[in-house]
Order: structure tokens, then C-alpha cells, then sequence
């Protein structure tokens, strides 16, 4: 492919203090694909995605259609279309479900885009339909993950970052959350997806990195690290 | 009798209503940043000062233009809308110079206590330089209560006018300042702001500009209280601000820190049993007022309407 990608990340480091975090992570996202980013518990996922929407200070590298996101503060970043649902859900639990989907259309003016899109997340997740005047802190674990995607998709990103959007979900609401995303893919939505459960991230997923102390251990097509045994074991806990 | 507590009672309505209002500026500040702002009882004073001079009161003999005035004093009403403006402006600079720089190299928030302590002080006196210690009443002829009579009867009471003005104008900026966080798009991205501003952020909410709103809002609350309580009574010195920003700051831990509601609650409650403290042992008020605060935190540490836990991290 030799389109401009619409993410690529060169030679990035993230540091906390004297850790280093991310050590020149290279990654790329191309318009329509659904990118996994995989691996342990401090591999360094998280700090790509906070990289990118410039929660941390970074050094490298981040292109966005090809131009520097250098300096860009984190609000402006959204304004971008680059859409972050963060992890552990981060609902704003004081306000109902209804508000919080409205915080996220924050930098829209289109009222009328703004219902449609609005029925469209009620369309996708019907329990936040039923629950939409309930406070966001009220709603269940999984119930809150919806809403954190759907107040994600609410500012009608170009490409949708999520942060373990599986965490702490019984089996039956993973699967649900990844039939979600998988849909969204279909319907063209550009995704980057970071998991711990690698096996629901590379049943959806078009291609995957596999992140090892803050750095790409081996990159492909999902399909390819689906069946390398070998790396399952080692890396993804089978 | 019934007039007389009437009368107690609409006093202790009126200054708990300013206490209120400066409760309510330090809640601004806090629920966004977690910090108090010292310098808010300055700008009480620094808002009865330009109502002042907004009036076309002229600058006593100690002050540095001794004599000088506005060619033309505005009424009543236009001076304190412009004075409480004026206080939330200077209330942007108090963040600017003495909370922006610490946010920004990541500083331990308590810092920002002496900070804007010191921006309170530096303030008070620049108004003592500016205006000389002495005490001013404020300009009575030009149109103060819009052509009403001084004193109103009402069931056989007599009220005085600016009493129930103040209580109207404290209402009217509470409710009005509740219902903006409320109901309006800006509210609920503050409020969005001081739950989480991470997420805020990542929701396009530029939270930096949401704190800055929030100073402004609560300078205008305390430039409002200073205007009312310079009408109502006189402004005794630059120092007045402080007593208030004091009482605003037990309020605010009486009625919960962080608690709209709470701070309207406090402040009444305060008002009120201050205002029922006999004349003749008024020295005693500010010691029942703390008084009750202390009762308020043995029984309930967290104050009259506070959270129980804080879900800040």
C-alpha cells in the first residue's frame, strides 16, 4: 500500500520519570482497517494510545494523514477525528447516560447529525436506551463500557481508539462488545483496538502488533498470529 | 415581635445569601481544580471598590489621587454589573499568575493555597495604596435604589430596601449560576471537567478553558457579594473582603466541600444563626459562627451535603 497511512507512528518513546514506557515504537494505521495492538499488562499499549492523543509527552514521531501532531493539545486531537474511548470506561458517573453522550458530540454543531447518531448508539446498545435519563455511575460494568464506545462514536471520529474495552466483562458481554466493533469496521469506521484478550481481538481484527516491554515483538495479519502456536504461548497466554 | 423577626430573619436571609454567593465562587474553583482560592475574599473587597468608584464615589484623602473621581457615577445597578465583570477579569489574572504556572510543572496542588493567598494580599493592598485604609459609604444620589423608598413596610415591618435587594440579587445569581451548571451544554462540560478532566479532554472539552471560566465565574460572585455588601452597609477598609472570604470558607466546609447545594444551605444556615444572635452580644457572632461549624464536623465530617467519599484519584 502506497497511500498515505492515516496513523503512523515512527521511533516513538514514552517515559515516566526514568521508565521508559514506549522504546521507538513503529506502528501504522491505514484508512478502513481494524488494527489489534496486543500484549501483557505494561507492554506499553495504553502509552500508545495516551501517546497518541497527547495525554503523555512523547518523543518520535506522530503522523496523522501524513502531517506532525507535534504540539497539538489533547482537545484539538479529537477535533482531528481521532476518537479515544479510555480505559476503565471513564463515564462521567455524575451525569445521566443521556449527558454523557451529549459530552461526547461536545465539538459538534449539527443538531440534526447529532440525533441521528443518537438513535444509532441506542440502536447498538438498547440497554442504554431504557437507562438514558439514569446516571451514568448507576449502570453496570458492562453497561458502562457501552457508553463509554458509544460516547466515543458520538464525536463521529475518523478513527476509534479503544483501551481494553473488554476488561472485567463476563464472556457473554465480550463477545457482544466485539460483535459491536466489528460492525463498525463493516461499515467502514477505521479502528485501533488495544487487548489484553488476544483471542477476541484477533477474531475481529485485520492486522495485530504484539507489544513486549515497550517495544513491537512481531507484527502481521491477524489471521497468521491467530495460528503461530508458538507465539500464543509465550506471549498471549494462549 | 412578629416584626422584629421578620426583620432578624430577612437580615440573616440577606447575609447568608452573600456568604452563600462566596461559598459558591470557592466551590467553582474547587470542584475543577481541588483547591481553594485565597484570593477570593480580596476580590469581594476589590468588587466593592469599583462599585464604588463605578458610582463616581472619589478616592479619599489617604488614597494616591486624592479627590479623583469619575467625571459621571453610574447607577446603581449598571455599576455592580460592571464591577462584578471587573472582579471575574482580575480573578483570571489571580490564575494566570498564580495557579497556571504550577499546573504546568505538574506542582503539588496545596502550593496553590500560598500562592493565591499571597495574589490576595498583594491585591488588598493595592487597593490600600490605591484608595488609603480609610472607610467610604457609597454615593447615595445617584439613583442607588432605582427611585425606591429606603425603607419598605411590609406586614407591619419596616424592611430596609437594600436588605431585600441583596436577597433578591444572592437569588437571582444562585439559581441562575445553578441552573446554567445544570441545564446548559457549558454546565455540563464543567461539570464533566471537574468529575474528570482527562476525559473531558478526550472528548474535545478544552479543560483548561473550563478552569478559566470557573475563575471568572467566581471572581463575578465575589465582586457581586462586595458591591451588595458596600451598599448595604459601607465599605470599611480594603481588609472588609477578608472577614467574608473567611466565613465564605466555613460555609463551604459546612455545607460540604464541592456541593452547590450545600454551599446555598451553609451559607443560609450561617446567615441566619448569626442574624439571631442578640445586638447587644453581637461580638459573639463570628464565634457561634464557627461554633456551629465545629458541631456541623464532629457530627458530619463531610459536611451538611457533602459526599461521603471523594471519587476523585
Amino acid at each position: 500500500m502506497n497511500r498515505t497511512p492515516l496513523l503512523q507512528l515512527q521511533g516513538l518513546r514514552v517515559r515516566y520519570g526514568n521508565v521508559l514506557a514506549l522504546q521507538g515504537l513503529d506502528l501504522t494505521v491505514h484508512e478502513g482497517e481494524l488494527v489489534t495492538l496486543l500484549g501483557s499488562n505494561g507492554a506499553g499499549k495504553s502509552s500508545t494510545l495516551r501517546a497518541i492523543s497527547a495525554l503523555v509527552p512523547t518523543e518520535g514521531q506522530i503522523l496523522w494523514r501524513g502531517g506532525s501532531l507535534g504540539g497539538v493539545p489533547p482537545h484539538r486531537i479529537v477535533r482531528l477525528g481521532i476518537g479515544h474511548c479510555p480505559e476503565g470506561r471513564r463515564v462521567i458517573s455524575r451525569q445521566s447516560v443521556l449527558a454523557n453522550l451529549e459530552l461526547g458530540a461536545w465539538l459538534r454543531r449539527d443538531q440534526a447529525g447529532i440525533r441521528h447518531d443518537l438513535e444509532r448508539c441506542f440502536d447498538l446498545f438498547p440497554r442504554l436506551a431504557e437507562r438514558r435519563h439514569q446516571l451514568a455511575g448507576s449502570l453496570s460494568g458492562g453497561e458502562q463500557q457501552m457508553l463509554a464506545i458509544a460516547r466515543a462514536l458520538m464525536g463521529r471520529p475518523t478513527l476509534l481508539m479503544l483501551d481494553e474495552p473488554s476488561l472485567g466483562l463476563a464472556p457473554r458481554l465480550v463477545a457482544e462488545v466485539m460483535q459491536v466493533l466489528k460492525a463498525l469496521h463493516r461499515e467502514g469506521l477505521t479502528l485501533l483496538l488495544v487487548e489484553q484478550n488476544a483471542n477476541a481481538a484477533l477474531a475481529i481484527a485485520d492486522r495485530a502488533y504484539v507489544l513486549i516491554s515497550g517495544r513491537v515483538a512481531q507484527e502481521g495479519p491477524a489471521s497468521a498470529l491467530r495460528d503461530d502456536e508458538q507465539l500464543r504461548a509465550a506471549y498471549l497466554g494462549g | 415581635m412578629i416584626e422584629a423577626l421578620l426583620q432578624t430573619l430577612l437580615n440573616g436571609a440577606a447575609s447568608g445569601g452573600v456568604y452563600a454567593l462566596v461559598a459558591l465562587g470557592y466551590t467553582l474553583v474547587f470542584s475543577v481544580l481541588g483547591v481553594i482560592n485565597f484570593a477570593q475574599g480580596a476580590l469581594f473587597s476589590l468588587g466593592g471598590y469599583l462599585t464604588y468608584l463605578l458610582m463616581g464615589g472619589r478616592i479619599g484623602v489617604n488614597g494616591a489621587l486624592p479627590g479623583w473621581g469619575l467625571p459621571a457615577g453610574l447607577p446603581f445597578w449598571l455599576a455592580l454589573l460592571l464591577a462584578a465583570a471587573g472582579s471575574g477579569l482580575v480573578a483570571l489574572l489571580v490564575e494566570r499568575v498564580a495557579f497556571a504556572p504550577l499546573r504546568r510543572r505538574g506542582a503539588e496542588p496545596l502550593l496553590a493555597l500560598i500562592t493565591s493567598l499571597g495574589a490576595g494580599v498583594v491585591l488588598v493592598n493595592l487597593l490600600q495604596i490605591l484608595m488609603g485604609a480609610e472607610g467610604y459609604a457609597f454615593p447615595q444620589e445617584s439613583g442607588a435604589l432605582a427611585g425606591l423608598p429606603e425603607v419598605l413596610m411590609i406586614g407591619g415591618a419596616r424592611i430596609r430596601t437594600i436588605q431585600l435587594l441583596l436577597l433578591l440579587v444572592c437569588s437571582a445569581a444562585v439559581v441562575g449560576l445553578s441552573l446554567w451548571l445544570e441545564r446548559s451544554r457549558g454546565g455540563q462540560a464543567l461539570r464533566a471537567v471537574a468529575e474528570d478532566a482527562t476525559t473531558a479532554q478526550l472528548l474535545g472539552i478544552n479543560s483548561d478553558a473550563m478552569v478559566r471560566l470557573a475563575f471568572v465565574l467566581s471572581g463575578a460572585l465575589a465582586g457581586l457579594g462586595g458591591s451588595l455588601i458596600g451598599m448595604s452597609v459601607s465599605l470599611p477598609g480594603p481588609y472588609f473582603g477578608i472577614g467574608y472570604g473567611l466565613k465564605g470558607l466555613a460555609v463551604l466546609v459546612l455545607g460540604g466541600l464541592g456541593s452547590v447545594p450545600g454551599a446555598i444551605a451553609g451559607g443560609l444556615l450561617m446567615g441566619l444563626a448569626e442574624a439571631l444572635v442578640p445586638a447587644e452580644a453581637s461580638g459573639w457572632r463570628d464565634a457561634l459562627a464557627f461554633a456551629i461549624l465545629f458541631a456541623v464536623l464532629l457530627l458530619r465530617p463531610s459536611g451538611l451535603l457533602g459526599r461521603r467519599t471523594v471519587d476523585k484519584v
